[in-house]
């Protein structure tokens, strides 16, 4: 694989753990912000900075899903009004707002588990509208029940001042407050940034299919990272309404600011944790300025700076204000590396296991895709301790069947049965079944998590045996160096090559310490010295006692490493046995080359 | 009984406003693939116009289209260019949808600075005569409007269907990269989809404007109803957006009268979000889709 340099020009925006000198910089700039307007002591200052705080918080929440997650929701406005009720609503029974905003909360995060379940299966601007339209659904409901929202003439909170009701003649302690809702929701965006879960997160918005072969429930961590996004927005909604004394259905579940929330973190840094705060730093002040200073005259004049300069961010600067500083400041993670390196020799045990009990069964396996008959009766066994070939011509249904064993596609009739390590035998369904009872695969066409570096893209695999980033990082940089991937840890899997792609896929699987493991094609398009080197490395990983069933159409390579050989043409199976028998085999050569060549022979 | 029958003209002249306002709409997503978050500003900024022409120039709202139409083509044009075409290698579509919604913001609130909040009012043209048939009463605009998106649909299917022009179109919707071998300027196809959508919504402004009062958020009034149309007829579907719009108008024209005017908002996204999450390719078959559009 000497086809692997890298493309230097490719930056980084992303940063998953903040070095410490980051840390206390940022520490000082997030005082600052609250110091700046306690000295200065202005009614108005003070006004634009609790706002800053309020939408930094909000947008902050928003990128748990819009940006870690990749789900634009442009609903986010839901629960901030939801939050807001539930604080003046409570607060009219005479239940404190430090209380009620956890009541928001909790009903936010049913909310926004109910209505995202449904909504996942839609993609990019599908689920933006969705989400519209159930802001529209909640506008309209709070506008018709009247008894417990006010309706269109909106609700005013009660008369009653104080820390225990949140609400206060002077702007101080409003600071103070949404300041530390701030710094909460800032904490959280950073835990889930840098646990497993923001690794997941982010694993499932580049490729969704590979985060499921990695073993990720791509549904239940989005249901969680929704969830906790829905909760700090409420709670922030609830501190939000209390300051503002008002709100009504128009104002709350608008459409403006659910997309205010969205933009501050797209300009700022989508999916960077402090995005959404330098977003918002920069742009509160500009629409509160105009509003404070210009008044009527200048009405729309903020809102037409916002919308043009979101239009100029992403044609110019897709990646936002934090994009932009780390090009500058030449913080671009990529390492070249020095020599292209290839796949590492691996010492064999002089040992062959020995070959066991059935692990993998497959038995008559139909897939049509409406009249189209794509496998046929295909019936497989994979032992224990084997290296199983499955070849045959373009289009024979090889990774048709590769999708059914690993849960990818529901064959229309016939089962997959794998032996669990206790040794029943299971039927797991989804891709993550398949991967808990110990199933990996690879794709054949590379799927890798682009905006990942190569050393994150493995430990979405080591995840599934090491919940904790430091044992998975340990991993994944183990199996990078094994794989040979060691020098472009660091760099973003977008910017390998082909061959370098095809090693971190077996990379990512590999992490994952499957028993069983298919590979699709991993070896098209390597040279020769480097099928030796991977037809080493994989009788290795067979030797640790992994089994495996491969598609390859590299003779040199199912001749070698093959235990037994199953050739499929046109969905059936027409051929079985050891490799060297195989390849006589009239039909199989049928297959190949036609019967006219069969009589030529002949 | 005649109730009923008012009711349900109501119901098909709101879905034939629907339809003329969401032709523009499918098209562009169903051949540039971009979900247009602006379309809805364009209305607005077409309905400007014909308020312009009509009180400045004293010109027939009607006539203004032959101005107002070319003019949003030129607009639409030039939204591809400057604003679609350098994001459509973007690796995700998140970011196209950013700048079409921040086209919309622009443009909302460059018409609160221009015009300010008040409503513009085009002067009577006559279209809002009302004329009795039978039992029930339709404005003589609705009319127009009902001829005008049948024509309009029509008028669309022919030109993609039957001119060399709307097939180079239809390749580039179906296959971008084999378009492109085929010798079809894959750019210049996407600029003029997007201004003929355009000139659509620009069309339709002629005739809406003399019914509904022009205000800077009227598009957004109008936009989400569209969207609901075009997932409803399949997106790119001009006849499914048709059909689904007179589908629309008659949910919104019953739910108003028969369960209360202030919840039709509820039922119709009721509809839409069932839509989109049980049968995301539309009601109607693929056959009428320009092209093979899985969202």
């Amino acid at each position: 694989m000497t086809d692997t340099t890298l493309d230097t020009t490719m930056t980084s925006a992303r940063q998953t753990t903040l070095p410490w000198k980051r840390l206390l910089l940022f520490s000082v700039v997030l005082l600052a912000l609250l110091v700046v307007p306690i000295v200065i002591g202005d009614q108005f200052i003070a006004h634009i900075f609790v706002t800053i705080f309020i939408f930094a918080g909000l947008s902050t929440a928003w990128n748990i899903v819009g940006g870690f997650a990749g789900q634009l929701s442009l609903g986010h406005a839901i629960f901030y009004g939801i939050g807001a009720y539930a604080g003046i609503i409570l607060m009219n029974v005479g239940i404190t707002p430090w209380l009620g905003m956890f009541v928001g909360a909790g009903v936010a995060a049913v909310v926004a588990v109910a209505i995202s379940y449904p909504c996942f299966r839609l993609r990019g601007p599908f689920f933006s509208l969705a989400t519209i339209a159930f802001l529209e659904v909640f506008r309209v409901l709070a506008l018709h029940f009247r008894e417990l929202t006010g309706g269109a003439t909106g609700l005013m909170i009660p008369l009653k001042i104080g820390w225990e009701w949140m609400v206060f003649r002077d702007r101080t302690p409003g600071l103070l407050i949404a300041f530390g809702m701030l710094l909460v929701t800032l904490a959280v965006a950073w835990w889930i940034r840098s646990h497993r879960l923001g690794f997941y997160l982010v694993a499932t918005r580049e490729r969704e299919s590979a985060a499921q072969a990695a073993g990720v429930n791509t549904v239940k961590v989005r249901l969680i990272a929704v969830a906790a996004s829905a909760a700090l927005t409420a709670m922030i909604g609830t501190f939000h309404a209390m300051y503002l004394t008002f709100i009504d259905p128009s104002s709350v579940f608008s459409l403006t600011t659910s997309i205010q929330i969205a933009m501050f973190a797209l300009i700022g840094g989508l999916g960077t944790i402090i995005g959404p705060l330098i977003g918002a730093i920069f742009l509160v002040p500009l629409s509160e300025l105009a509003r404070g200073w210009l008044g009527a005259q200048a009405l729309g004049l903020h809102g037409f700076v916002y919308g043009a300069v979101l239009v100029l961010v992403v044609l110019f600067m897709p990646n936002g204000i934090v994009g932009l500083t780390s090009r500058y400041l030449g913080k671009s993670t990529n390492k070249r590396g020095v020599q292209a390196e290839s796949v590492a020799a691996t010492p064999r045990l002089p040992t062959k296991p020995v070959i066991g009990n059935d692990l993998l069964v497959a038995e008559h396996l139909d897939k049509h895709f409406g009249g189209l008959h794509v496998t046929r009766d295909v019936s497989l066994t994979l032992k224990e301790g084997e290296i199983l070939g499955l070849i045959g011509p373009n289009g024979a249904g090889k990774t048709t069947v590769f999708n059914m064993l690993s849960g990818f596609l529901k064959p229309s009739s016939g089962t997959v049965q794998i032996r669990s390590v206790d040794g029943t035998m299971m039927t797991p369904v989804t891709p993550g079944d398949f991967a808990a009872v110990g199933v990996g695969r690879t794709f054949q066409i590379v799927q890798p998590f682009a905006a990942m570096t190569v050393e994150e893209n493995i430990m979405v695999g080591a995840f599934h045996r090491h919940a904790d980033v430091r044992e998975a990082r340990e991993v994944a940089r183990e199996t990078a160096f094994r794989m040979g991937l060691g020098p472009w840890l660091d760099a973003e899997a977008q910017g390998l090559t082909i061959g370098g792609l095809k090693r971190l896929e077996v990379a990512r699987v590999m992490a994952m310490k499957p028993r069983i493991l298919l590979l699709d094609e991993v070896m098209a398009g390597i040279n020769q010295t480097d099928v030796r080197r991977a037809i080493d490395l994989m009788l290795s990983i067979r030797d640790t006692g992994v089994s495996i069933i491969a598609i390859e159409h590299v003779m040199q390579a199912v001749m070698s490493l093959s235990d037994r050989v199953v050739v499929l043409s046109s969905g059936q199976i027409i051929a079985e046995g050891k490799p060297q028998d195989v390849v006589r085999d009239r039909q199989v050569i049928e297959a190949y080359l036609g019967k006219d060549f069969v009589h030529a022979q002949a | 009984m005649e109730t009923f029958l008012q009711v349900l003209v109501n119901g098909l002249m709101l879905g034939a406003l629907f339809a003329i306002v969401s032709v523009g709409l499918t098209m562009i997503f169903g051949i540039v693939k971009v979900v247009n978050f602006a379309h809805g500003e364009f209305l607005m900024l077409g309905m400007y116009l014909v308020y312009l022409f009509t009180t400045k120039l004293g010109i027939h709202p009607l006539l203004t289209s032959v101005i107002v139409a070319p003019l949003l083509f030129v607009a639409g044009v030039a939204t591809q260019r400057f604003i679609i075409q350098p994001l459509m290698s973007a690796r995700d579509d998140h970011i196209q949808i950013f700048a079409t919604v921040g086209l919309s913001t622009a443009l909302i609130n460059l018409a609160l600075l221009i015009f300010g909040a008040d409503i513009a009012n085009t002067p009577p043209s006559g279209l809002r005569l009302p004329i009795v048939i039978g039992p029930v009463r339709v404005l003589l605009g609705q009319l127009v409007i009902l001829a005008a998106s049948i024509l309009l649909v029509i008028g669309l299917q022919a030109f993609l269907k039957r001119t060399q022009t709307g097939r180079a179109i239809r390749a580039v919707a179906q296959n971008r990269a084999a378009a492109q071998l085929m010798g079809i300027n894959v750019n210049r196809m996407y600029m003029l989809t997007f201004g003929i959508g355009a000139a659509c919504v620009g069309l339709a402004a002629s005739m809406v404007a003399p019914l509904y009062p022009t205000s800077p958020n009227i598009g957004t009034y109008f936009v989400l109803t569209a969207f609901v149309v075009v997932v409803l007829g399949g997106l790119g579907s001009l006849g499914g957006a048709f059909a689904g719009a007179m589908i629309i108008g008659l949910i919104d024209s019953f739910a108003g009268f028969y369960i209360g005017s202030d919840v039709r908002e509820v039922v119709v996204f009721g509809v839409f979000l069932l839509i989109l999450i049980l049968k995301p390719a539309g009601l109607f078959s693929d056959r009428l889709n320009l092209s093979h559009v899985s969202p």
